[in-house]
Order: C-alpha cells, then sequence, then structure tokens
C-alpha cells in the first residue's frame, strides 16, 4: 500500500510539474530565509555567554544630565570599581578597561603598524571573564607593569607561533614602552561585544588616579550570585553621596545632591548584566558597535512572514489541485478504501513534498549564506543551525506545514461519496475558497510591507547622506596617524597643502564623524561655578585652516587668526551652546574655563559663532561644542580636487615615507567614515530588499499556481463567454480582475501596518523624513503590477484558447 | 444563406492524420430547419463548430449571407458571430457563477446593447421560454429541461439569424426534450435558421431537411414536409 501511494505522489508530482516546482521551491526558499535569518537570531542573543560567570556579571553604565549636556555612557569613574568592592560584598571582582587612545603603534621587524584591538585592563579581567590561555597562566599574567597578554592570532602575527612567552613588544609611545608577553590566550569569540588582541598592563596607564568625577574607565563587576542588581543598584545613591558630591565640591558651589537634581541635573549610575550590553545598549563610549534588539525583532518578524508566505503557497496550491484527484479519490472509495487510510495518504504524500522542500531549502541556505554573511555583517555558519531549537523547529516543521496542507484536502476529498466524486460534481466548493483568498491578501499584505519598509529605509539612509550637515564632508582626505610625524608634522602638513590638487589643509584630530576623539570640558558662564551656570560641552582643539578646510560656516563673529594674539584665549562655539547661554551679542562675552584643578577657573572670550554641524549621528541632536585654537596632531584633513585623486594619494604617501619612516601610513575620505556611521541602517535597507523581493517571488509564485488553477477551473465558462462574443481583453480582465482585487485589499491592510512600523523606526532619528504618500502608491502600484504580469500570462493563454476545445470536454 | 463548398478540416496528432471534413459541400436557405445526422467521429460536431465561426476550415469556401468568411480573423468571425448565430448546446453550457437572468444577459453585454435595453428584451425572451420565475436562480438549482431553456433564450436573446443547435436533447428526457423542440420550431416558424446536429430521428422529424453524414462527406438528404 505505501509502495502504492509512494508511486501516486511521485507521477503526480511529476504529471503536474509546475505545481509541483512552484510548490517545493516557494517552500524551500520560505525555509531557507528561515534558516539564515535563525542562524542570525541565535548569534545575535548568544553574545557573551560563552564567560562561565556571565550571569553575574555586570557593566557599570553612567547617566549624566549637566550644562545643558546629556550623556549616557558606557564608562564609569577610575575610583569606582576599588570603592564598590571595599563598601560592598556583594562585589566579589571588578575590571576596568581603559583605551582612550584608540590604538597603538606596535613594532614588528622594523615596521610600526596601528593596531586598533588594544586596551589596557586590570590582572582582574581573568577572574571576571573566561578567556582560556593557551601559553601561561592568564590569571596575575598582568599583575605587574610592563606586561601583556596577547591573543593567538596576534601571537602568530609578531612572532609566527602561539609560543611568544617572554617575548618583547615595542610600542610606539612618548616612552617608547617595551611590553613582554605573560600569557597567550585564545582568540575572544566572535560573541562578544569586545574584542581585543593586545590587554596591556593598567599599571603602564598614565592617569590621574582617585577621580571619582571622570569617566574614562569600562569598569564590569562580578556580583556574588544570586545578587538582584536592581536592588544593589539602590547604594549607588549612598556612593554618589560619599565619594562623587565631595569631589564635585571643589569644582563647583553645590551644597547637596537634592540641590544639584533641582536644578535639572542628574548623575545616575545602573548596573547593565554583560549579556544584555550587545542587543540592548547603544551607549557613547561603547567598546564596538553593538546589534540592536530591533533589528533582532525585526529580522525574526520577517523569517516567519516569509515562512509563513512559503507555506500559505504550499496549502493554497495543495487544496486547489486535491480537487483534481478527485476521481482517484471515488475510484479508490469504491475498490474499498478506508476513510482512515485515504486520510493517512494525502498528509504522507504533503509531508513527502514538504521534504523535499527541506532538503533543497538547505541546499539554498548553503549556497547564499556567504551573501546573507556580507548583507547581515556577520561571519555565520551553517553548522550552527545544530542548536536544539533550530534543529527541533526544522524537524517538527514538515509534519506541521505539510499536515496544515494535507488536512484539507484529506478530510475534504476523503468525505465525499464516491458516486458524486466520479460524477464529477464536486468541483464546485473549489472554485472560490474564502480561505485561499484570505491566504492570498496575507500573502501580498506582507509583500507590500515589505516593499514599503524598504524604500523607507533606502529614503531615510538618502536623507542622511544628502542633508546639509553644517560641514562638507565631500572631498575631504584624511591622513591618520600624523602624530608619529612629531616635529616634522607641520612640514609634512605644509609640504602636502603645496602640491597639486590640494585646496587646504589643517590638523584634524577631532572630526564630526563618530569614532574621532571627543573631549568633554567644564564652562561656566560666571566666574565661580554653579550647578545653575555651568556649561558642559565638547571642546576640540583646531587650527587656523580647521574651518574652511571642512567648509563650516561661521554665523556671527570670526575665525581664529594669527593676526590676533590674544587668540590663544578665545572660543568659538556652536548654536547650541550660544542657546544655552541664552544671552543676545555673545561677541566679546567672556565664558570660564574649568582647567581640570579644582576652583581654577580661566577666563576664555567668545569670537564667533559657528552654525551647528552634526558631529555626532544624526540619530542624536547637535549638542554643545565649542573650539579653541591649538594643535591635535593626531590627523591632518586636506580638502583636494577628486579628479586625480589616486595620484595624489600615492604623491602623499611618498612624502610620508620619506618623512616617517616604518610608520603605517592610513587615510581614509571623511565622507566614507560619515557612511560608516550608518552601516547598520545600510544593512537593514539591504536585508529588507532582499527579502522584499524574495516575499514577491514566493507571493508571485504562488499566484502564478492559483492563476493556472484558476483558468483551468474557468476553461468552460471562458468558451461559453468567447462562444457568446468575449473579446480576448475582456476574458483578461475577467480572470485578472479577481487577483487585483485581492492585492488592493492587501495593500489597504498593508499601508497603515507599515506606516506605523517605519514610523517607530523613525522616531529613532533626530534628523528623519516624513513617509510621503507617494511611497505607498508606488508599493501598492508595483504590487498590482507585479501580481498582473503574473496573472495575466496564464489569463492570456485561457483567452485565446480555441473554445471548442473546451466546450468538446463535456 | 449559408453555401459552403469543397470544405475540408483535417485533425493532425503526432502520428494520425484524421480527416474530419473531406470536400463538403452544404447549402442552407434562410428560413430553413436542417437536421445533421450520422455516427460519432462523422465530423458533424466539426461542420457546426465551422458554420458557428467556432473554427476555421483548412481549405474550401464557406459563404455566410454571401460574404466570404472561411478566412476571417478571430476578431471578425467573433464579431459577425456575435451579431448573427445563436448557439443551444447539448450540456447546456450555462455559467454556474451566474444567475438565469445573468446569462441570459451576456450576449447583450456582449454586443454592446445598453442597461436599459437589455432587461426588457431578457425578461422577453424569459417570459417568453417561461422561465420567468427562475430568473434569480443559478443553474445548479434548475432541472436539465429548465436549463436548456434558459440556454436557448440566452441563443435567441440577440434576435440571431441562425441558430446552431448541438444535440439539444441529448441530457433531457423525452418530454423536455419535446418542449424543447417545439421552442426551436417555434423560433423556426417566426423566421430563424436553424441547423441541428442530432443522433435522434425523432428529433430529425421536426426538421425541414436531414443531411446525413459519413466520414466527413454527406453521403444523403432527405426533404420532409
Amino acid at each position: 500500500m505505501i509502495t502504492n501511494y509512494l508511486k501516486i505522489a511521485w507521477r503526480n508530482l511529476i504529471k503536474n510539474k509546475t505545481f509541483s516546482i512552484i510548490n517545493i521551491f516557494g517552500l524551500a526558499i520560505g525555509l531557507a530565509s528561515f534558516m539564515l535569518i535563525a542562524l542570525y537570531v541565535v548569534d545575535e542573543k548568544s553574545y557573551d555567554k560563552f564567560h562561565v560567570n556571565a550571569e553575574n556579571i555586570y557593566r557599570i553604565n553612567s547617566n549624566i544630565k549637566f550644562g545643558g549636556n546629556h550623556m549616557q555612557m558606557a564608562v564609569s569613574s577610575d575610583a569606582m570599581g576599588a570603592a564598590l568592592k571595599a563598601d560592598y560584598p556583594e562585589v566579589l571582582e571588578y575590571v576596568r578597561f581603559y583605551n582612550s587612545s584608540g590604538s597603538k603603534l606596535i613594532k614588528k621587524d622594523n615596521e610600526f603598524i596601528n593596531e586598533a584591538k588594544v586596551a589596557h585592563a586590570d590582572s582582574t579581567i581573568f577572574d571576571v571573564f573566561t578567556f582560556p590561555a593557551i601559553e601561561g597562566e592568564a590569571k596575575n599574567a598582568l599583575n605587574e607593569p610592563n606586561t601583556v597578554v596577547i591573543t593567538e592570532t596576534a601571537a602568530k602575527k609578531y612572532f609566527g607561533t602561539t609560543a611568544a612567552l617572554g617575548k618583547i613588544l615595542e610600542i610606539k609611545d612618548r616612552n617608547n614602552t617595551v611590553y613582554t608577553v605573560t600569557a597567550v590566550i585564545e582568540d575572544m569569540p566572535r560573541n562578544s561585544h569586545f574584542h581585543f588582541d593586545f590587554l596591556f598592563s593598567m599599571d603602564n596607564v598614565d592617569y590621574g588616579w582617585g577621580n571619582f568625577v571622570s569617566h574614562n574607565f569600562h569598569t564590569y563587576l562580578l556580583l556574588n550570585p544570586g545578587t538582584d542588581h536592581r536592588q544593589f543598584e539602590k547604594n549607588f545613591v549612598q556612593y554618589i553621596d560619599k565619594y562623587v558630591l565631595p569631589q564635585a565640591q571643589q569644582f563647583m558651589d553645590v551644597a547637596s545632591m537634592e540641590e544639584f537634581e533641582s536644578a535639572g541635573n542628574k548623575l545616575e549610575y545602573s548596573l547593565m548584566p554583560i549579556t544584555d550590553i550587545h542587543l540592548h545598549s547603544d551607549l557613547l563610549v561603547e567598546m564596538g558597535v553593538n546589534g540592536n534588539i530591533q533589528y533582532v525583532y525585526i529580522f525574526s518578524a520577517i523569517a516567519i512572514f516569509i515562512l509563513l508566505i512559503g507555506c500559505v503557497n504550499f496549502m493554497n496550491l495543495s487544496t486547489a489541485r486535491s480537487a483534481n484527484r478527485a476521481r482517484e479519490v471515488g475510484i479508490r472509495k469504491v475498490l474499498g478504501t478506508e476513510k482512515k487510510s485515504l486520510i493517512i495518504q494525502f498528509l504522507a504524500e504533503s509531508v513527502f513534498l514538504v521534504f523535499i522542500s527541506l532538503t533543497l531549502a538547505i541546499v539554498i541556505s548553503y549556497a547564499s549564506i556567504a551573501y546573507f554573511n556580507d548583507i547581515a555583517g556577520k561571519d555565520l555558519v551553517l553548522i550552527d543551525l545544530m542548536n536544539p531549537g533550530i534543529l527541533l523547529t526544522l524537524f517538527i516543521l514538515p509534519f506541521l506545514v505539510g499536515g496544515l496542507a494535507g488536512t484539507y484536502p484529506a478530510f475534504f476529498l476523503s468525505s465525499f461519496q464516491p458516486i458524486s466524486v466520479l460524477k464529477g460534481k464536486i468541483n464546485q466548493g473549489f472554485k472560490k475558497s474564502h480561505l485561499r483568498s484570505g491566504l492570498v491578501v496575507f500573502q501580498f499584505a506582507t509583500s507590500i510591507i515589505l516593499i514599503i519598509s524598504t524604500i523607507v529605509v533606502f529614503l531615510q539612509l538618502d536623507f542622511i547622506q544628502n542633508k546639509k550637515i553644517g560641514f562638507n564632508k565631500d572631498q575631504v582626505l584624511i591622513i591618520q596617524g600624523t602624530r608619529v610625524l612629531e616635529t616634522n608634522a607641520d612640514v609634512f602638513k605644509d609640504e602636502v597643502a603645496k602640491m597639486n590638487g590640494v585646496k587646504s589643509a589643517s590638523f584634524a584630530g577631532f572630526l564630526p564623524v563618530s569614532n574621532s576623539s571627543r573631549t568633554d570640558n567644564t564652562f561656566s558662564t560666571e566666574p565661580v561655578m554653579t550647578d545653575k551656570n555651568a556649561l558642559s560641552m565638547q571642546i576640540w582643539n583646531i587650527d587656523y585652516n580647521y574651518i574652511p578646510t571642512l567648509g563650516m560656516e561661521l554665523l556671527e563673529g570670526r575665525n581664529f587668526s594669527p593676526d590676533y594674539g590674544s587668540d590663544s584665549s578665545a572660543v568659538i562655539i556652536n548654536e547650541t551652546t550660544a542657546k544655552l547661554i541664552g544671552e543676545e551679542n555673545l561677541i566679546g562675552r567672556k565664558i570660564y574655563k574649568n582647567d581640570g584643578n579644582p576652583g581654577a577657573f580661566t577666563p576664555v572670550t567668545i569670537i564667533g559663532i559657528v552654525k551647528n554641524f552634526n558631529f555626532e549621528s544624526l540619530r542624536q541632536n547637535v549638542g554643545p561644542l565649542s573650539f579653541q585654537l591649538g594643535y591635535n596632531k593626531s590627523a591632518a584633513a586636506f580638502k583636494i580636487d577628486a579628479s586625480d585623486a589616486s595620484d595624489l594619494i600615492s604623491n602623499i604617501e611618498n612624502k610620508w615615507k620619506a618623512m616617517a619612516p616604518g610608520m603605517p601610513f592610513s587615510y581614509d575620505f571623511l565622507d566614507e567614515s560619515f557612511d560608516q556611521m550608518y552601516r547598520a541602517e545600510q544593512r537593514i535597507g539591504k536585508v529588507a530588499m532582499s527579502f522584499a523581493i524574495l516575499a514577491i517571488l514566493i507571493a508571485c509564485l504562488g499566484l502564478f499556481g492559483l492563476a493556472t488553477y484558476m483558468a483551468e477551473q474557468r476553461t468552460k465558462e471562458i468558451g461559453v463567454r468567447k462562444v457568446l462574443g468575449a473579446t480576448v481583453p475582456s476574458i483578461v480582465s475577467l480572470l485578472s480582475l479577481d487577483f487585483i482585487k485581492l492585492v488592493l485589499i492587501a495593500a489597504i491592510i498593508a499601508f497603515p501596518l507599515s506606516w506605523w512600523a517605519m514610523n517607530s523606526w523613525l522616531e529613532e532619528f533626530a534628523y528623519r523624513i516624513n513617509i510621503g504618500w507617494w511611497v505607498f502608491m508606488i508599493a501598492g502600484l508595483s504590487a498590482i503590477l507585479i501580481a498582473l504580469a503574473t496573472v495575466s500570462y496564464q489569463a492570456i493563454k485561457a483567452a485565446i484558447a480555441n473554445p471548442v476545445k473546451s466546450l468538446r470536454t463535456e | 444563406m449559408i453555401k459552403i463548398s469543397n470544405l475540408e478540416k483535417i485533425y493532425r496528432t503526432e502520428e494520425v492524420e484524421t480527416v474530419a471534413l473531406n470536400k463538403l459541400n452544404i447549402e442552407v436557405k434562410e428560413g430553413e430547419f436542417v437536421a445533421i445526422m450520422g455516427p460519432s467521429g462523422c465530423g458533424k460536431s466539426t461542420l457546426l463548430n465551422i458554420l458557428g465561426l467556432l473554427d476555421d476550415p483548412d481549405a474550401g469556401s464557406y459563404l455566410f449571407n454571401g460574404i466570404e468568411v472561411a478566412h476571417f480573423n478571430e476578431r471578425k468571425r467573433a464579431e459577425l458571430r456575435k451579431h448573427n448565430i445563436g448557439f443551444v448546446f447539448q450540456s447546456f453550457n450555462l455559467i454556474d457563477e451566474l444567475t438565469v437572468y445573468e446569462n441570459v444577459e451576456l450576449p447583450l453585454i456582449y454586443t454592446g446593447v445598453k442597461a436599459a435595453d437589455r432587461k426588457s428584451r431578457v425578461e422577453y425572451v424569459l417570459d417568453k421560454m417561461q422561465i420567468m420565475h427562475r430568473r434569480k436562480h443559478y443553474p445548479q438549482q434548475l432541472s436539465g429541461g429548465q436549463q436548456q431553456r434558459v440556454a436557448v433564450a440566452r441563443a435567441v436573446v440577440n434576435q440571431p439569424k441562425l441558430i446552431l443547435a448541438d444535440e439539444p436533447t441529448g441530457n433531457l428526457d423525452s418530454s423536455n426534450g419535446n418542449e424543447v423542440m417545439q421552442l426551436l420550431t417555434d423560433l423556426n416558424e417566426q423566421g430563424t435558421t436553424i441547423i441541428m446536429v442530432t443522433h435522434s430521428e425523432h428529433d430529425a422529424k421536426f426538421s425541414h431537411r436531414i443531411i446525413r453524414m459519413l466520414d466527413g462527406q454527406t453521403v444523403m438528404e432527405n426533404f420532409l414536409a
């Protein structure tokens, strides 16, 4: 009996090739999308769980609102960890990371290589985190100054072997410090929220230790298992009163935290579980680019919907086709088959098809994982599908989908009286099904939502890229690491400035893109700072040419100029700062800058107001900022004429090599760094587009199948209409209209949903587009056009067929 | 009205060539009632399809009202067909999704009759066929005889000059069959030319003339009446 079932199943598959292909292929694409996205989601959720203590590690976050600036930061003060450990027994250990200099130049043979994955860490790092050592013993490895722990990758890169214990690394810094390798650890896992290849001893950091008011360290606490971290956070009030307030009072006239807060200020600390950081943390000074839980939700939803669309096709086509099996069912019944075994036959067939799809889906995922990794910015491997959750889903799915698709025809057909089945009287019930129409509406609504989302994401990206950001990011070449030129830095800059195609040149250690240096400083509008007159803002050291090179605009006053000897005590402020001060005629006004020592304020004169420019992502509003005359020679910016950029760059490189032999030459363009800030959005755009195309493709496959089926079912009707004088166009529109109606209903459902979804996404941006009505029009029209194109092939084919043939069959 | 000469129609499949019509000559005058008889496969349905401009011949001439239509293209054939020819089929060929009224209305829509005129004309024929009371029903809700009356109503609603009937009583019992034959006779008496394919000698007796076919050729003509 089983062989008979399989034989029939197989022959049906072969006989209806179009349907089989649509059925299997559509579902396979859905399953493949599901698998890839499931991998992505599982990976995103796995971050930092590899630490043995993962459940008890927390990062201290700071939330500071002061002087017109609101900063939510991933860093805390240098002394906080030790103070907490001393005062509260729940704190078993703490570890700090310090990597404010960003990168280090490390000597390999005769060249220096710029390494970005570097940090100074406390020796307790290996008590808190789990980074197994390959060579040496990690514990205590950083106890002494001038020690460094490196990863396997770094060891191989610098020494060609992991046996690097006792070897020496020379760093290009002020003292040309030499470090000894005391341990080699495994590479930090991909799913860690930080990745360092070099961990240097904290003892080598030159810092004004014991400072409770400056926040420059990433601090992680290991709490006693069972500690409620929300409960523990209540201790921070006590901590602030005991340690932070006394130090703050040395700078500022404030009596208590209540007074500080009543002036609209805020100082709060919180603990973030380490396993939450990757998906839930988007603060200032993160250790790297984190993920975003929102995108995990979006991706999950897309995966589920694409899978559903595939399943819907499968069910729709299976049920539609089942009418054609009526004769077989009738004959089987006449020959004495029981209803039960018919049901089993249909269900088994359906499950069999799903298994074929699943096999194909695995092949498709295997073939497309590289592309998916590329657009999603991941390094996923298919073997990770061996996750119990995914495996279980993949195992249950065929039975579920196959069962759902098979149930309706199984029970419907098997319940018929053999005589009426054989007489072909059951076709009626299959022609129009509300369920089937509903499923088509669902498919197209999903597709339209994806189309709209794709358009909106790309419009917003385009908006960001072309927004007037207050500076000119085009054709600005940035040469990194010019600090190593030391005394030659000015010569280098001036020589490059003279080259053909260079319009202006400036040192630019601070740049209006993220991942550039930042310095916060405290000012006050009166000689004595109180909690009310304080100004907390960015202060950037720039030179005379910085503003023209970056194309910034002065609204009032003037730029720094060598003609004025007094400019060393002058500042140029941005519009936001001007608004915070809240006075007219600011040019010539003095404000007071804290130089880092308690109570020591230096007056500086405002000489200009620069038009607001976006120096962080456009997700944020422009904060207060000021320029002072000074040099930060860590990078140089050149406004160039891009027509011969490659020649120019090689000329600059030659100059560099002559002046700084052995030092790494690296450059980038400001507009590219700017675009880097929106990588996540570009990714979501590409992913949405890819899956929108897939969703439409699968939905159209299904629609094509249904249209074919409907045209077949209505052959007689079409024949009659043609005999009575119907024209080909009238038949085509008759057949197409039914489907177009469904797509229209889908559009009506999709519009408000996608409007709502995309509006909440856009809320994240301080600078955003409004979704125009035409976006919906385009999405709706393209869905209709695609549906029409799909259906019309079958409709035209049916319409031009000779009616004699269809009527003869009676 | 109809004059066909040397008409040929050949069906080809990969291996077999079947001659359905073999140099056929037939003439039908306006107002005639002609029955075509012959065994299965003799070519009578093919002939009817060609006469009804549903199919085109491979060779020969077909004069319809003095116009050569043998090589008309699809559009011209449809145009001529919808204004001049009505069809009645053995299996009724009503559209299941449309009501009696809508089925009968269909040819008028395709010939572009205005909605107001359509109503009166449909109601007129429904009344004449005595199925007015069933106008809101769907075909499945009717008996075979009633369905065929609807089909006849649909065939005549456009007042065609020619009605082609393909075994109109084939699916009906004898009393319903007689009713339908009586309808056709009445129509013929009012001036409509009728060509009917049938297996039934009984039905054939309603006609003026019987053309007997075998292997795509006429073998005999009997004049009745």
